[in-house]
């Protein structure tokens, strides 16, 4: 790597861009000012939404209890010291019962005094927007609650008595004589109906008072218990919570956006003006060409992210003083200022996430032809990366190994932990996030310089796709093994079929019969059979592509011995995953019921139908056909991972997925030395057969011979394996691996033909 | 200086299976030489001169430029050619200046050496008075000198010149067949490839002539014309491709009728 082309490189893209006005309007201007913008747009739209009164029409307000009335002299409304604010945002009119006015006026008639008739003209003046709300005191309203309260205070002998019909009048009132028509589906009309409530609220408590304290009973009975609470988190902490959940998606979502667009101008738009053909010829190397492309992106996406962050700071906190000012001081320190510790480690967290989306923005960019052909790539790139950014969002979830293990998400519940000041817990999974981190970077890196080294990807050109000459294409031009992309579509094919299997299946698996057919049809049906048909149909070589080979007797010996060393460390896997993510209830459940039916049955049929039938059609599928599709064009890394995840997919637990997968890389690497799959069906047969086994043995009380105690101990009703054993087994299965990688000149020759 | 040997050149093709782009063409081209390739659209001139200047790699055969393999020694050949194209372009946004200089840094030039290199550049092409214009305010012929002047500043054994002409004026091609006939006097190996006659007469001192990625024929002018029996070379052009064509549809016929042939012996055993 001739690290002078890289920095040229990377000078000459860094001046080309910051020459580019749509560039720097978008990646510098547009952040500096949109913030400030959207937060004056906000503060106004709230301060209208917040000072416009809202206009209410009270029919029959003669009917209110006089002794407690609603409006005073003046005519205001009586309402609780503080709550003045509200009672002023809304504008009274009072309409006699009797009294002739518009629109009451307008088709009154004789008798009309009884309810329905003034319903109906309360509706039409919400209709005609006279009034955003009407409220109609009934006649009877103010007797009929005087009288419920006497009645209910004089028959009760005790003070508490009296208070608990005191508060079922209460909660009874509004339905006893007051009425509210509005067309609840207008903003205003809601608005209206939320202070009119919050009025009546703080009558009902003067009302409730009062009473009480006629009838001798202090008004605190409806508060018998006051919580003293003790907070422990200083405010700016609590600030902090807050910000650390909004930040990260915000900067995130920019750095995302910040590295697509000059991703897309540095490779589409250099391939369309012809620029780009002039650098391939020139003495810089393909990944030099990429280093120093991703220089360039990643300073974008961390200038664009970071200007974002700044401009959204200071919005922030001008948003802030004005709440202060404007007598919200509650919400005022709720929200901020921002804390300015935050923004050290948001950064932090910003410098390996611009790389990795500038990596993978560069890689999907370099795939379009033209400019206008990228701008297409952004929405999917959104969509895979999105959820990911998002998750954090997520109530309840915190950082732990679980999610220290997804990419970005682990990165951002990481800088929350350091936001929020939890610094031990940061430490405890830095390592693991840095790794995860570190590999995505790894990998997306790879892919962009795959994509500069492909001919096939930098001089695509663009021809008319006709259906029937893609279908004779694929049957012409068919060869001895699957294509990578035939393979991934059977992955996708299987994956896809099993997803909507499982809700056809819904919960009737309820018998061994079910638990038997469910298990033929997925292994047979949706497994091997998608495998076999596209081996037959698209491939030269039924046997080529399934990676049918004869192993060499060496690899056979070692694999029987693998699978049964292996065990072990599988189920310790297995438990650890479970510890980390922890199996529901309700799953946990269903999973018992599922083994209590299994082991229920003869071990031969279990053994028969739960070992040895996977072990055949998932190994053809995963190892065999996938695996080898994915292998060619030496894509021995990519064969073993994706190969291992669509593995993990087909195993519907989360925590049977995890552990698949990863037995899925070990069975990959088994499969690439060995050059079939005879081998891998052996390790995978042996691997189900002793899980099998064993919850069998436990379930039955079946008594194992002594001679296995040295591995083996029975406890709780299930058999373990020893301390001892676990960990010589580990030693024994490096040691096979070992065996395995060791291949003939023969198995060798044929590892060639495979990469091809 | 250049060695083609067998080159071949395939791509996946939807339509036919496997599309050929170059079949076993072979060619060598001297110091002081101009070697003229010629062909219609697709006869696959860009793609051996791609391979040349190690952009592509082939799927058969090999090739030397200055001694140097261009699969095993692509950084060493990129240093010894230069390489126009009409599908190379420059950079809209960098004056003439910035982008000679950028490439004449990747080739590795002193900071000192390649000022001189750049005046002395600059002037033989005459493109003093346009040294500080964006790439974007250029016409089509002051881009291409650009581009030449990108090519040429690392003072490069061989040069390539993919159909550098099209879309140029009348004036501005005849400018640029003059510099590449000095460039040729000053002992360079070009390799020039298009498909207008009156260039190849002027300019070339041997030529190929390519259709469907076949090498039709191969020599100067004047062994091209005794060997044809005809004086005019446009003539002679359109004969070879007339002859080429026929002699395409008379295989493909033929393979018919043997595929016939075999469906009725297995008919009657």
């Amino acid at each position: 790597m001739n690290w002078k082309h890289v920095q040229l490189i990377f000078q000459r893209e860094m001046t080309d861009q910051l020459r580019d006005r749509r560039t720097l309007f978008t990646i510098t201007v547009l952040p500096l000012l949109l913030y400030p913008f959207l937060g004056m747009l906000m503060m106004q739209v709230a301060q209208f939404k917040n000072d416009s009164s809202v206009r209410v029409q009270v029919v029959g307000l003669e009917h209110w209890p006089s002794d407690q009335p609603l409006l005073d002299a003046e005519g205001d409304l009586v309402v609780e010291p503080g709550m003045e604010r509200v009672a002023k945002l809304i504008d009274f009119e009072s309409i006699p019962w009797n009294t002739n006015l518009n629109p009451l006026a307008a088709d009154r008639e004789a008798g009309d005094d009884d309810i329905s008739a003034v319903e109906s003209r309360a509706r039409n003046a919400v209709t005609l927007d006279q009034a955003d709300l009407v409220l109609i005191v009934q006649p009877d309203f103010s007797q009929r609650l005087k009288e419920r309260l006497r009645g209910s205070v004089g028959e009760s002998d005790s003070p508490a008595a009296g208070a608990s019909d005191v508060a079922a009048a209460q909660s009874a009132e509004l339905d006893d004589g007051l009425q509210v028509v509005a067309n609840l589906a207008r903003d205003r009309s809601q608005i209206a109906r939320k202070r009119l409530e919050t009025v009546l609220e703080s009558w009902q408590r003067n009302w409730a008072s009062s009473y009480l304290e006629e009838a001798g009973v202090s008004p605190g009975v409806f508060r018998p218990l006051a919580l003293n609470a003790t907070d422990l988190a200083p405010a700016s902490v609590k600030r902090a919570m807050l910000w650390s959940k909004v930040l990260p998606f915000v900067m995130l979502i920019w750095a995302l956006t910040g590295a697509f667009y000059p991703a897309i101008d540095l490779c589409a738009g250099e391939k369309e003006r012809g620029t780009l053909e002039t650098l391939l010829s020139s003495p810089a190397r393909r990944r030099e060409i990429v280093w120093g492309k991703l220089g360039a992106i990643c300073l974008f996406s961390i200038g664009s992210a970071l200007l974002n962050l700044l401009s959204m700071h200071l919005t922030a906190g001008m948003i802030v003083k004005q709440l202060a000012s404007q007598g919200t001081p509650q919400l005022a320190e709720a929200l901020g200022p921002m804390p300015f510790h935050a923004l050290g480690w948001l950064v932090l967290l910003l410098l390996p996430m611009a790389a990795f989306f500038s990596a993978l923005a560069l890689a999907v960019a370099a795939l379009a032809r033209s400019t206008k052909e990228g701008q297409y790539y952004l929405m999917p790139l959104l969509l895979v990366t999105l959820p990911l950014v998002a998750l954090p969002l997520m109530p309840s979830l915190e950082l732990n190994l679980g999610t220290s293990l997804v990419p970005v998400s682990g990165a951002i519940f990481l800088v929350r932990s350091l936001i929020e000041g939890r610094y031990i817990e940061a430490l405890v999974h830095l390592p693991v996030v840095l790794l995860v981190t570190a590999t995505c970077c790894w990998f997306s890196v790879r892919w962009a310089i795959r994509q500069f080294e492909s001919e096939s990807v930098m001089f695509r050109e663009s021809g008319r796709w006709n259906i029937r000459i893609w279908v004779h294409h694929l049957w012409r031009d068919r060869e001895d093994t699957a294509s990578p992309a035939e393979a991934v579509l059977c992955g996708v094919i299987i994956i896809v079929s099993m997803f909507f299997a499982q809700f056809l299946a819904g919960s009737s698996i309820d018998s061994w019969a079910a638990i038997a057919k469910s298990t033929f049809v997925v292994q047979v049906g949706l497994i091997l059979t998608p495998c076999l048909l596209m081996a037959i149909f698209l491939t030269r070589s039924f046997t080529r592509a399934l990676r049918l080979h004869k192993p060499q007797p060496s690899h056979l010996v070692a694999a029987i011995m693998l699978g049964l060393c292996m065990h072990p460390s599988y189920m310790l896997l297995s438990s650890g995953i479970q510890q980390v993510y922890q199996i529901g209830e309700e799953t946990q459940l269903v999973l018992q019921h599922f083994q209590s039916m299994v082991t229920a049955q003869p071990l031969w049929a279990v053994l028969l139908l739960m070992a040895v039938l996977p072990a055949i059609c998932e190994e053809l599928a995963f190892r065999g056909f996938i695996f080898g599709g994915l292998l060619r064009q030496h894509g021995v890394l990519r064969a073993i991972i994706i190969s291992a995840l669509f593995f993990g997919f087909t195993h519907t637990v989360l925590q049977q997925s995890i552990s698949a997968s990863v037995m899925g890389l070990v069975l990959g690497f088994i499969a690439w030395r060995t050059g079939g799959v005879i081998c891998t069906m052996l390790v995978h047969a042996i691997n189900n057969a002793l899980s099998l086994s064993m919850a069998w043995f436990g379930a039955n009380s079946v008594d194992l011979p002594v001679a296995l105690d040295w591995a083996l101990t029975h406890q709780d009703g299930a058999y373990v394996y020893n301390p001892t054993w676990t960990t010589a087994s580990m030693v024994l299965s490096i040691g096979l691996l070992f065996i395995i990688s060791r291949r003939s000149s023969e198995t060798r020759r044929f590892a060639q033909t495979e990469l091809a | 200086m250049v060695e083609a040997d067998q080159l071949t050149k395939t791509y996946p093709d939807l339509q036919v299976g496997k599309f050929v782009a170059l079949d076993h063409v072979s060619f060598s081209v001297g110091e002081g030489e101009i070697f003229g390739l010629l062909g219609p659209n697709g006869a696959g001139k860009t793609t051996a001169l791609r391979i040349l200047s190690t952009v592509l790699q082939p799927t058969e055969g090999s090739a030397r430029v200055n001694g140097f393999d261009v699969v095993t020694h692509p950084d060493e050949v990129r240093h010894s050619i230069g390489f126009v194209s009409n599908n190379t372009a420059i950079y809209e946004r960098m004056t003439a200046w910035e982008m000679v200089e950028y490439f004449g840094r990747l080739y590795g030039l002193a900071p000192d050496h390649l000022e001189a290199r750049m005046h002395e550049v600059f002037e033989q092409l005459q493109m003093m008075d346009i040294r500080d214009v964006a790439g974007g305010r250029m016409s089509t012929g002051m881009q291409q000198k650009v581009n030449i002047a990108r090519a040429i500043v690392h003072d490069p054994p061989v040069l390539v010149f993919d159909e550098a002409s099209i879309g140029l004026d009348v004036l501005v091609a005849r400018a640029l067949l003059d510099i590449i006939s000095g460039l040729r006097d000053e002992g360079k190996c070009i390799i020039f490839s298009t498909h207008i006659m009156r260039e190849v007469e002027r300019l070339c001192d041997r030529v190929g002539i390519l259709h469907r990625g076949k090498m039709l024929a191969y020599g100067t002018l004047s062994e091209l014309a005794e060997q044809r029996g005809e004086d005019d070379f446009e003539e002679l052009f359109f004969r070879l491709l007339k002859e080429s064509d026929q002699n395409e549809v008379a295989e493909i016929s033929s393979d018919r009728k043997s595929a016939v042939t075999t469906v009725s012996l297995w008919g009657k055993p």
